[in-house]
């Protein structure tokens, strides 16, 4: 494998619960990302899926230095970024910028699409000289798709995918090498929502730049990247490249996850196995011991509630050719197909 | 499949809705047929804006009059027109014999009310039960829609379940007094997948066992291709094809669903460049002349910008608002 930009190493966030007022104390911890290891190659892109409250969200935070981790380090291009303050981090902040979900709530109403595009030269003065800035947003908008006469307009005169639009060429100001988008067309009308995607795709053939994709729909996940990790309760639990994951899941967490995904083809509704997960996904604050997915894994024996699952490709399938020989934290790891292969 | 045309359950008939907004007066229904038969799952997609959720309200009763207005048409339900029923009468059919279930369980549930007491009300109110019986009711609800521990969770309150839960408990609400009909807006569009197949499964299993008439209204290709009969794809407040769920998916009929399709990336193909409809939904201020869909339609001509298309009949029953749903069909 090319050499990593961005590599992660046994990242943990853990916000503290805490009792009491005056005398407080903490009782506990809500353990959000929770021993997260992943490496980003340049040029490619990374998807991570998993449901709402496994971390996935908190981990986009954190690789753009958001929030400080509590352990674990994130190395881009070699320098541990968690360490770093001050100047020396906001040179790398420049490096790695993030988009963010909701296109109604991430562009300040007040300001116009000019000054938000614009606003990271402010931070970033070296970039784009003054005089420049607003020709460079002028591109920023042709780049993205939009009207560069645009740029005196605010957010509230443009549609959910224009705005996003918008996001997106504020994540490219400053000419990052690493875009972290977390849920970035999740709430965008399916019509639009391929607009983007499409964007997002020419911007990275255009500007080299390496992605972490964030987001729960498989489908898209799968569309946009080369190698997915799918997290579940603050743990990447298996991780390979696209066909490696789809196409043969060896995790059971990631079978199911799969066949739970309603596919828009009525005659695969006869033929398809359906792996139902019983009850929902325990608190972060509790974890449960060994296999964090044990307690909602039809497989689960004794061994999963003592000993916790590494990610590394499993015994079984160690030293073989096959596309089953990818990572996966589970101690019972069998390629299992759930999602029908094409015209089957 | 059900047999040749039974009497519907429900048929609405050419209806339009207005709303009073800043900007002038919304379109959002512009003559929306669609008929429900007993048993049967209608599946009515559409992007936001579309009209689909305002058809759905204007047929349970519940449309916020005013800004919205119901300019005209008929809404058929067991051989009455429910638009010309006083407002008492309607009440006693909402929840006896038709029922919505909502999209945001957490907003249209009663926070400060235990989900005991929300369920029990039903009986209450519509058989005048005493609150001890509806309390039993409720716990049998609960069981059906097989919440654990039912007879222990019945007196908490809704932010004590988890969202699969919750959206559970909406179900139970709707099938309270077993309705013939039962409308669900988005069901699991706030749902994680695995939940969401979960709730799914639950819904089409009931549905099949109390055999209801079913509208379910989604924008999810995936969720329909799953339980639907079948379809109704709508676009600014106008069904744009209509059609049973496997012709639809196999060849569409109008360039809008092609479109749609085609749009989607899928989860056992790891395709190219996705086909992305160009342009954006109209605004329903100031919809476009002729065909709505023109200004973004790769077949548009000189027609479709002055006549409006009516549905065509397109072969095995099915229907199309597209002059040229020969091409789109088999182009």
């Amino acid at each position: 494998m090319a050499e990593a930009i961005l590599e992660v190493r046994g990242l943990h966030k853990h916000y503290p619960l805490t009792r009491g007022v005056v005398f407080r104390k903490q009782v506990g911890a809500v353990r959000a990302v929770d021993g997260v290891d992943l490496d980003l190659v340049a040029g490619e892109t990374l998807g991570i899926v998993g449901e709402s409250g496994c971390g996935k969200s908190t981990l986009a935070k954190l690789l753009v230095q958001l929030e400080r981790p509590t352990a674990g380090v994130i190395r881009y291009k070699g320098e541990d970024i968690t360490k770093l303050s001050g100047r020396a981090l906001k040179a790398v902040r420049r490096n790695i910028q993030m988009v963010f979900q909701d296109p109604y709530t991430s562009l300040n109403p007040r300001m116009t699409v000019g000054d938000i595009i614009g606003e990271p030269y402010e931070i970033h003065p070296e970039v784009a000289p003054r005089g420049s800035r607003r020709q460079k947003v002028q591109d920023l908008l042709h780049v993205v798709g939009l009207n560069p006469e645009y740029i005196n307009r605010y957010p509230h005169q443009f549609s959910g995918g224009q705005r996003q639009r918008i996001g997106i060429a504020r994540g490219l100001a400053l000419q990052p090498e690493i875009i972290v988008a977390d849920e970035p067309v999740s709430a965008l009308d399916v019509s639009v929502q391929a607009q983007v995607i499409n964007l997002l795709d020419k911007l990275q053939q255009d500007f080299s730049l390496s992605y972490v994709f964030i987001a729960h729909d498989l489908s898209i996940v799968r569309h946009i990247s080369d190698r997915v990790g799918v997290m579940y309760l603050g743990r990447i639990v298996e991780t390979g490249k696209d066909a490696e994951i789809y196409d043969h899941p060896t995790h059971p967490y990631t079978q199911a996850l799969l066949s739970a995904v309603p596919v828009p083809d009525p005659t695969a509704r006869e033929h398809r196995e359906r792996v139902l997960l019983s009850g929902d996904v325990p608190s972060p604050a509790n974890i449960p011991s060994g296999c964090r997915f044990r307690t909602r894994c039809w497989k689960a024996r004794e061994r999963c509630a003592t000993e916790v699952p590494l990610l590394a490709v499993p015994a079984v399938f160690r030293g073989e050719e096959s596309p089953a020989a990818h990572d996966s934290a589970c101690h019972f790891a069998e390629a299992k197909r759930v999602v029908p292969a094409e015209g089957a | 499949m059900t047999a040749a045309t039974p009497a519907p359950l429900l048929e609405v008939r050419d209806l339009h809705v207005e709303f009073r907004t800043r900007d002038g007066i919304a379109k959002a229904v512009n003559g929306v047929n669609y008929r429900v038969a007993e048993g049967e799952t209608l599946a009515v997609l559409g992007e936001s804006g579309s009209g689909k959720s305002v058809t759905a309200q204007a047929v349970m009763g519940i449309l916020d009059m005013p800004p919205g207005r119901i300019t005209g048409g008929e809404i058929v339900f067991q051989g009455r027109d429910l638009l010309q029923l006083r407002e008492d009468e309607r009440q006693k059919v909402r929840g006896r014999e038709m029922a919505m279930i909502f999209q945001d369980a957490l907003s249209a549930l009663n926070p400060v009310l235990s989900v005991g007491e929300q369920l029990g009300e039903m009986f209450v109110v519509h058989r005048g039960m005493s609150r001890k019986d509806a309390k039993n009711k409720a716990v049998e609800l609960m069981d059906r829609v097989r919440i654990p521990a039912a007879r222990e969770r019945v007196g908490q309150f809704p932010h004590q379940f988890s969202g699969g839960m919750r959206q559970r408990i909406m179900i139970a609400m709707a099938l309270a007094l077993e309705p013939s009909l039962i409308i669900a807006d988005e069901p699991t569009t706030a749902l994680d997948v695995t939940v969401q197949a979960q709730v799914m499964d639950l819904l089409a299993e009931l549905r099949r066992e109390l055999d209801m008439g079913l509208i379910l209204i989604t924008h999810d290709l995936g969720v329909v291709a799953d339980v639907a009969d079948k379809i109704a794809v709508m676009y600014a407040g106008r069904i744009v094809e209509s059609a049973p769920v496997h012709d639809i998916y196999k060849a569409p009929a109008h360039p809008y669903t092609k479109g749609l399709l085609e749009s989607i990336p899928r989860l056992d193909q790891k395709g190219q460049e996705l086909y992305a409809i160009k342009g954006l939904p109209p605004n329903l201020v100031r919809i476009p002349p002729g065909c709505a869909f023109h200004p973004r339609c790769p077949l548009a001509r000189d027609v479709c910008r002055t006549d409006v298309p009516p549905l065509y009949d397109v072969p095995d029953g099915r229907g199309s608002a597209c002059h040229f749903w020969q091409e789109a069909l088999h182009g």
